[in-house]
């Protein structure tokens, strides 16, 4: 593991421990908060998952009543009919915060009455499909809403868990292994200190029992 | 952010010109590439939801990548008349692969 680049002394162990605390605390909690993401994550995909299949085959019931309705009229009348309206402004977006992440949260307005067509040149079946349509919009917007939220925690979930591997494999062991090193060498330190003064003890020893003789 | 956004369908005409009797801004394009020209108006600001049909999102899939970490506009895949489907399911495949690290297998007993 390298190490991290600092003196041998006293004071950078202090700070190299304390280091290694805060690290060690922010892991645990970066940990506890991936935890928390991916509960919230793997709860949201199934029920989302359902709604996608349900408003898919709903949109392809639309669909297919539009293209009887084009059979019948023909596309020269349906596109001027449908293309009338102007667009509205119907969505209310806020956003709300799901375990730090800012997720947008959408309301849909009440749909205008589908009309500003000719009742005598299109066929009943237009009308259906247009109901349909309608009928699935407001399901429409929750499945946007809910794979945005999806979208989203993906990625909070993969920022965090890069974080949390950085932390656990490469900070922490590295702090480790230079307090250890550090400790070591001080250690060392001491010793040789150690040694040197039991050496000149003796020599100073030696030296008075010169002189006394 | 209290005022209104615009929900937009792209696709070709078939399939979302049902959308505009209902409010929704139908942008119809003749074929999938040209959705990358209207792309810049959509994600101004002015619409919260964007619809497309497989087919554009299968041309732009790269356009609409860049904004997936944005909370607005939200881009859903929507089946067009025709398509084939599985496009949707497969976008959001995509994110469990970002979470996960991991490919996993699309779920398809749980439908």
């Amino acid at each position: 593991m390298p190490q991290i680049r600092a003196n041998p002394n006293r004071m950078e162990l202090l700070k190299l421990k304390r280091r290694g605390a805060v690290a060690r605390r922010g892991h645990k909690l970066l940990k506890d908060k991936l935890d928390e993401l991916m509960k919230e994550f793997q709860a949201r995909i199934g029920a989302n998952r359902r709604l996608r299949a349900e408003v898919e085959r709903d949109l392809r019931g639309a669909y297919s009543q539009f293209a009887i309705a084009r059979a019948e009229a023909g596309q020269a009348v349906l596109e001027p009919a449908l293309m009338a309206g102007a667009p509205e402004r119907l969505l209310g977006v806020h956003e709300k915060s799901l375990m730090s992440v800012t997720v947008p949260v959408l309301e849909l307005d009440e749909l205008p009455e589908p009309g500003g067509y000719s009742l005598a040149t299109t066929p009943a079946v237009l009308d259906v499909g247009l109901s349909r349509l309608a009928a699935v919009a407001p399901r429409l917007v929750e499945l946007a809403e809910r794979e945005k939220a999806i979208e989203l925690l993906a990625a909070e979930i993969e920022r965090t868990r890069r974080r949390v591997n950085a932390l656990e494999y490469v900070l922490i062991p590295s702090v480790d292994a230079t307090v250890k090193d550090i400790q070591m060498k001080l250690d060392e330190a001491e010793r040789s200190n150690l040694t040197r003064l039991m050496k000149v003890k003796d020599m100073i020893a030696q030296q008075e029992a010169d002189e006394g003789e | 952010m209290s005022e209104k956004l615009l929900i937009a369908v792209v696709g070709d005409a078939t399939s979302v010109a049902g959308f505009r009797p209902l409010g929704f801004d139908v942008r119809v394009v003749e074929h999938s590439e040209a959705a990358r020209d209207v792309w810049p108006e959509l994600i101004a600001g002015d619409h919260g939801v964007v619809f497309v049909t497989e087919p554009v999102y299968a041309a732009i899939a790269d356009l609409v990548a860049e904004g997936v970490d944005r909370a607005v506009p939200a881009v859903t895949v929507i089946p067009a008349a025709g398509s084939a489907g599985g496009v949707g399911a497969a976008k959001l495949n995509r994110a469990i692969e970002r979470a996960l690290g991991i490919s996993v297998a699309s779920g398809e007993e749980d439908s």
